[in-house]
């Protein structure tokens, strides 16, 4: 079925999403309860502890500069003190996704790119969210979470994402239009499929869904800033992508988050100052 | 990695060598000082204290991109974008605000 050139169906697409890796499922569980307040944090670090690498990746997180830990945390427990148990949420969820799915499948994508690009959006999500008061955790999984339907395409259909990459490259186009050219879906498709198959929040489903449309109604203030995160992110050449291409910016989400040229040069660096640091965690 | 130093393994370490940083034993005590100059004697005695590589200052710092090659990296993740389509200004301002964060040319007044 892989190599077959028709167009792929969503049935098709979820019908395989079962033979992805799954999440650890104190993941799960946490991407599913965003919205959900009464959450025993005791019960949830011990959890977490009881997975050695998922444990030290999110400490070492949750002690780099970005979150300006006066003391180092060394126990989920103590980070959960320092940090609120929703910045922990969205640090062990990056410190999960992040090692889940296979590199190397397709020779012509470049894992490490898509991740820098992903851990970058997140990074400068979470700063802008800052600067218009929303809540900078859901910003920080959006950003990270936006572009997981390539990694589901990719996986899934390494054949024909080699031809998506070759006619992206002919075309120089973004590569969504290659996808959607001779898939018949994009990678937001396979987004909003994982995001129910992993029973993401709808918060999160929204972000995923919308962030190329910001504009549509109905797609929510968390579209508006992934959408121009990402955009901040390949305009400042953060991803090591040789063919970066800035895609077209919402004049609706520019306008809607409202900074001046002197914040956004500030955001600019704040981005790139925190890029570098979780990258070397996050990808490890 | 840093610009001005580089981490190096104690194999790749000559006499010459300019420490960027102090090094420290276990115990935290400075075996050498920043700004040493690292000759036989001080590599051996790094390697009898276990110190596994050094940061060591590069002799010039990376070079630093020209203008001219910053200007036409940006122009090319801008390639789809028309400096004179005022329907796509979002891109546009973004772009210029990227020129003058990478040029150094400050915010415009």
């Amino acid at each position: 079925m892989s190599d077959a050139t028709h167009a792929l169906s969503i049935e098709e697409l979820i019908g395989g999403v079962d033979d992805l890796p799954s999440l650890p499922a104190v993941v799960m569980e946490l991407l599913g309860s965003i919205e959900q307040e009464d959450i025993d944090t005791a019960v949830l670090a011990k959890k977490v502890a009881s997975d050695p690498a998922l444990m030290a990746k999110t400490l070492r997180l949750a002690n780099s500069s970005a979150y300006g830990l006066q003391v180092k945390a060394t126990t989920i427990q103590q980070a959960m003190t320092f940090l609120g148990y929703e910045a922990m949420r969205q640090l062990i969820t990056a410190a999960a996704l992040t090692g889940c799915f296979p590199a190397g499948r397709c020779p012509s994508f470049n894992d490490r790119a898509f991740w820098r690009h992903s851990i970058a959006t997140a990074a400068c999500a979470r700063v802008l969210a800052r600067r218009v008061r929303f809540n900078p955790d859901y910003a920080f999984t959006a950003g990270l979470l936006h572009g997981i339907g390539r990694l589901v395409l990719v996986t899934r259909f390494p054949e024909r994402y080699q031809a998506v990459l070759s006619l992206r490259d002919k075309r120089d186009c973004e590569l969504a239009e290659a996808e959607r050219a001779l898939m018949g879906l994009d990678h937001v498709d396979a987004g909003v499929a994982l995001a129910e198959h992993w029973h993401f929040s709808d918060t999160m489903r929204q972000a995923i869904a919308f962030y190329r449309l910001p504009e549509a109604p109905g797609a929510g203030f968390l579209a508006t800033i992934v959408h121009v995160a990402g955009a901040v992110v390949q305009a400042l050449d953060l991803a090591g992508n040789p063919d970066e291409l800035v895609p077209r910016v919402s004049a609706v989400a520019w306008t809607a988050l409202g900074l001046s040229e002197e914040a956004w040069l500030q955001v600019f660096h704040d981005t790139e100052l925190q890029v570098e640091e979780m990258a070397a965690i996050l990808m490890a | 990695m840093s610009d001005t130093y580089e981490m190096t393994p104690l194999a790749h370490l000559y006499p010459g060598m300019v420490l960027a940083d102090a090094l420290m034993d276990e115990y935290g005590h400075v075996l050498l000082a920043a700004g040493v100059t690292l000759n036989e004697a001080a590599i051996a005695s790094l390697a009898r204290h276990g110190v596994g590589a050094a940061p060591i200052l590069r002799k010039e710092p990376l070079a630093a991109p020209g203008e001219a090659e910053i200007q036409a990296r940006i122009d090319h993740l801008f390639r789809h974008n028309d400096r004179e389509d005022l329907g796509d200004w979002a891109t546009g301002l973004l772009r210029r605000y990227v020129e003058d964060y990478r040029l150094k040319r400050g915010v415009a007044p």
